[in-house]
């Protein structure tokens, strides 16, 4: 599959001899496949079922590379290189080291679901999008997204009381993923909120920013909802390795001018 | 003396059946919705058939005229069974056009109905004038007018086929393959580029599905007819106002692709017949799951349904050729007769 060759043409691939002579003949110049092993012995056979672990990554199997995610996408219109399809194939062949290369894209997806109900086997691509994205995130590939950030902080608050508060939700997510409180924005929505909103919600709103409420006999429901969590957490563990925390590459040496 | 052998349907399926039972000496009642006899291959006009190259008005013009001359043959059109009841070999068919017919045996030949690409609308059939289904082009060709835009009437120069429209579709419910669709399409570009040597054809498929000896077809399209291949499915069909622009993704190079085309063709697959819920509780057989007529097995009794002494054949069994539908017709044909000259004997 001509989509395969492309690593090997890559520029770090391509190896430079100054002075390479074969059966007598002078090759030298810049050479890749010829030279460069063909075998790719990196293949990560697991990736497809770790994939599929993952929620919304159960139907990747189904795939039959028709190409119509990648062609009805939103984001493929504005970037070719974002290719639902493609990483699609990537994850059955087990191509790891080809995924990870667009770890910076992958997570672009904007969950217009364009390509679910294009696709002919229902394969479900933005769910697998999403499942890819938390792969990468848990194996270390990418920062958490806010999104995910987001999510924790929602859901961490539902589970602990059965309720959320949303200026909570909001200061906590602020201050998890480093961003001000004091944008304009949100000073400027808050502004009009106390001016547009009754009395009396502003008050409540204010007590439940205080006394954190609960919903009522909510200690049952809280510890069922967490072994559950923990029962997924385990299943996920097994399937995937523990989680690995992102580490931000190394910069690359600055490159000094040869003389 | 046996009752006659009721055979619904008039198409290839249902002309074999017939044909078959009155060479040796069977009566036959041949009951046909339509005014006219033939099936699909008449009744939507198509052109060659594959894998013969013949005519489909002689070939099955021939199936039709010998079983109209048929002396052991009775041929009801315009008819269809509103009632079925009795038991093997003593049955009673209420037609809806009053007539009652007895009959020892059934055979339900009743077809398939051609996917409707409106239920595809983002590949502009019914939206944009220059997009058609095959059995359009297959008309255009049999009537002699030849292939042309329906816009304007000019000759195109650049025709796409989009595969398996209607078919492998779980997003409409469609999951079986249609079968035939690849090799008509495979054929119908050859045809297109025999009429006109200067139009680029191109075929749009996920697989090419050319089984057995139809991969002749499928070679010959391209090297001898220069028919162009290329893995993607259409995302979608939209118009600037002229040309009529297919979208999509070549999914071999990684690459998308919007392409201008005078004619887009739909290469429609083949839906259970709309009939077959109602033949199911007039008859009282089971339903496949995804709506055929359903065999009650594959290698004992041909054709037999879950209802003894109801049999079934051709593609109101699922997605069918026309050579298949015959020998089914055929083979349900003598099943029937089995059943009752067996059961005529046992009586004596
Ligand atoms: C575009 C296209 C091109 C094709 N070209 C080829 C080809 O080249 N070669 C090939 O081998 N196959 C071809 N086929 C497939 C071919 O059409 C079928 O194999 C063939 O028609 C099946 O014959 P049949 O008798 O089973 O059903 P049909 O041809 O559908 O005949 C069924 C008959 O039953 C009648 N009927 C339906 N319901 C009732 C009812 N309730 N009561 C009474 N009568 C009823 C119908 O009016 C019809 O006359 C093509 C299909 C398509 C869609
Ligand atoms: S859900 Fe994501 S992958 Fe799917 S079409 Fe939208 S942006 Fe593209
Ligand atoms: S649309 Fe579905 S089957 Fe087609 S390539 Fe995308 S995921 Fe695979
Ligand atoms: S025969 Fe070909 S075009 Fe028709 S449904 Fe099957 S694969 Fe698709």
């Amino acid at each position: 599959m001509p989509i395969h060759e492309k690593n090997l043409i890559r520029p770090e691939n391509i190896s430079t001899h100054d002075n390479l002579v074969m059966d007598g003949v002078d090759v030298s110049g810049d050479w890749s496949t010829f030279i460069k092993t063909r075998v790719v012995a990196d293949y990560n056979e697991e990736l497809q079922d770790e994939i599929a672990a993952l929620p919304g990554g159960e139907y990747i199997h189904r795939c039959w590379q028709c190409g119509s995610c990648t062609n009805s996408c939103t984001i493929n219109a504005i970037n070719p290189d974002f290719n639902p399809r493609y990483w699609i194939y990537l994850i059955r062949m087990g191509f790891e080291s080809e995924l990870v290369r667009d770890k910076d894209l992958i997570w672009q997806c904007v969950s217009c679901n364009k390509c679910t109900s294009a696709c002919p086997r229902d394969v479900v691509p933005e769910a697998v999008m999403k499942a890819t994205a938390h792969w990468l995130e848990r194996k270390g590939y990418t920062k958490k997204s806010s999104s995910t950030v987001f999510d924790e902080v929602f859901s961490e608050q539902v589970i602990e009381r059965g309720k959320i508060e949303d200026g909570e939700v909001v200061m906590s997510f602020f201050n998890r993923t480093g961003q001000k409180l004091t944008q304009p924005w949100l000073i400027e929505m808050v502004k009009r909120m106390i001016k547009g909103l009754p009395v009396q919600m502003l008050t409540m709103m204010g007590l439940a920013t205080v006394f954190k409420p609960k919903t009522r006999n909510w200690g049952p429901a809280r510890d069922a909802i967490n072994d559950y969590i923990e029962e997924q957490e385990a299943l996920l563990d097994e399937k995937l390795g523990p989680s690995v925390p992102y580490k931000a590459p190394e910069p690359a040496p600055t490159q000094i001018p040869a003389e | 003396m046996t009752k006659p052998f009721l055979i619904i349907g008039g198409g290839p399926a249902g002309l074999a059946a017939a044909h078959s039972l009155a060479s040796v000496g069977q009566k036959v009642v041949l009951v046909e919705k339509e005014n006219k006899l033939g099936g699909a291959p008449i009744l939507s006009g198509y052109a060659k058939l594959v894998p013969s190259g013949e005519w489909a008005k002689d070939a099955i013009g021939a199936m039709v005229d010998r079983v109209v001359g048929n002396p052991n043959i009775t041929i009801k059109t315009g008819a269809t069974v509103v009632e079925f009841s009795g038991e093997p070999g003593t049955f009673t068919a209420k037609l809806s056009t009053g007539d009652a017919i007895d009959n020892s045996a059934s055979i339900l030949c009743t077809g398939f109905t051609h996917f409707d690409s409106v239920n595809k609308p983002e590949w502009g059939f019914g939206t944009f004038p220059d997009v058609v289904s095959t059995t359009q082009v297959e008309q255009m060709i049999s009537s002699g007018q030849g292939v042309r835009r329906p816009s304007n009437g000019e000759k195109p120069k650049r025709v796409a086929i989009l595969l398996c429209v209607g078919s492998r579709d779980r997003q409409i419910g469609r999951e079986w393959c249609s079968k035939i669709c690849c090799t008509v399409s495979a054929k119908m570009a050859m045809e297109i580029r025999e009429e006109l040597p200067d139009c680029h054809v191109y075929i749009y498929y996920m697989d090419i599905r050319t089984f057995g000896l139809y991969e002749e077809i499928y070679w010959k399209s391209q090297e001898e007819q220069k028919v162009k291949y290329i893995k993607a499915r259409i995302a979608e069909v939209t118009s600037d106002g002229d040309k009529v622009i297919v979208k999509g993704e070549d999914t071999l190079v990684k690459r998308p692709i919007t392409i201008p085309f005078d004619l887009v063709v739909h290469a429609i697959g083949m839906d259970p017949n709309v009939d077959n819920m109602l033949i199911s509780s007039v008859f009282g057989i089971d339903l496949h799951h995804w709506g055929f007529l359903k065999q009650e097995n594959t290698y004992g009794v041909m054709g037999a349904t879950s209802r003894p002494g109801v049999y079934v054949a051709g593609s109101a069994t699922g997605p069918e050729t026309i050579d298949d539908s015959i020998a089914q017709g055929n083979a349900a044909a003598m099943s029937a007769l089995a059943a009752v000259v067996g059961q005529s004997m046992a009586a004596e």
